[in-house]
């Protein structure tokens, strides 16, 4: 069984292809339900560690809201999504005309758009990697949770931190209306099924 | 895990399910922080033993003993151990927290060391603050007032 750190250049480029198209399938999704343009810069996906996720997603105490879904079936794993301020606000400006300035004053509804957004962009992405890789994939229904974006990515590093360090990240930035807004995926399937993947899609050189 | 003897504030941010327990020798002024994330160490290789509960106190405390602690003075607080998700469909995901403190109360009586404070469980992420000379701990969360402890 592989681990993260022992991938080959060509798995890791495999990976990232995956990135990109699910990343690619979650700004048309958000597209369509926002009714407007929404385009994605070229993401960024990365295999790092616990230390760097943080430092990449911008430190362990900012706070920030994070979706979560568990994936089981043929890949088991976790999904997070990781939503900025700024994503936030250009959603609810567009679904509902509001923004807001913190967290803090997040109403209901204004939680459950968010949560839908989340939902929305890993169940893309999802059906993405698994019409790619023909593996089924069951999630979870989304928990929700606004704290230190540290807390909130120790969750998928404990729950496989057993087996590895190392979590695959995926990155970029939508554009809609002119403006650019950061969007952060992560995925950590567990290594059993990081290897299944890597099988079903024929890069694993073993 | 960070030591340090004298004067000084250590520090560990976010902690979720992790546990963060702060070691004290008053009269050393000698204080030391580790940040746990699981209950039981089963690596094989035992590369990161301060990441698991049981390995990473033991190397705590050995290390602590060489610069001259004495267990029976020594005392710890610690934080941490929440619950940052609420998965519907009950799986074991998001009881690590639980599992962690157990764990952490039951190696601290195993070794006897003297647990004076705890702030444990719950939903929201904590950032410890130790202050080595004093022993004080101190709980900075989203949206709530800091915990002197």
């Amino acid at each position: 069984m592989k681990n993260y750190e022992q991938l080959t250049s060509l798995e890791i480029d495999t990976l990232r292809e995956i990135g990109s198209i699910g990343t690619g399938n979650a700004a048309t999704a958000l597209s369509q339900m926002m009714n407007r343009e929404v385009r994605i810069t070229l993401p960024e996906v990365r295999i790092m560690g616990y230390n760097e996720a943080i430092e990449w997603i911008g430190g362990p105490e900012e706070v920030t809201a994070g979706v979560l879904v568990k994936m089981s079936g043929d890949v088991g794993g976790i999904m997070l999504s990781v939503q900025k301020l700024e994503l936030v606000n250009v959603v609810l400006q567009t679904m509902l005309g509001t923004s807001i300035s913190g967290y803090e004053s997040l109403t209901e509804l204004e939680q459950s758009a968010m949560v839908e957004i989340g939902n929305i962009m890993i169940s893309t992405f999802i059906n993405a990697l698994s019409g790619l890789a023909d593996v089924h994939i069951k999630v979870t229904v989304p928990a929700f949770a606004v704290d230190m974006q540290g807390a909130i990515l120790t969750v998928p590093m404990a729950e496989y931190g057993g087996m590895s360090d190392y979590l695959m990240a995926i990155g970029g930035n939508f554009v809609c209306d002119g403006k650019e807004v950061p969007c952060h995926l992560l995925l950590s399937p567990d290594l059993r099924s990081l290897d299944f993947l890597l099988r079903k899609l024929g890069v694993c050189d073993e | 895990m960070k030591m340090l003897q004298g004067e000084g504030i250590l520090v560990t941010y976010a902690l979720g399910s992790c546990i963060g327990l702060c070691f004290h020798d008053p009269r050393l002024h000698l204080g030391a922080l580790l940040h746990i994330m699981l209950p039981l160490n089963m690596e094989s290789g035992r590369t990161h033993p301060m990441k698991y509960a049981d390995t990473g106190i033991k190397e705590t405390l050995k290390q602590m003993e060489a610069r001259g602690a004495s267990r029976s003075r020594m005392t710890v607080k610690i934080a941490g151990g929440a619950k940052m998700f609420e998965i519907s469909g009950g799986s074991g995901l998001g009881n690590i927290g639980q599992r962690n403190i157990e764990s952490v109360h039951a190696i601290l009586k195993r070794e006897n060391i003297r647990l004076l404070a705890e702030n444990v469980g719950g939903k929201v992420a904590r950032t410890l603050l130790f202050d080595v000379a004093s022993g004080q701990g101190c709980i900075r969360s989203y949206g709530q007032k800091d915990i002197i402890f």
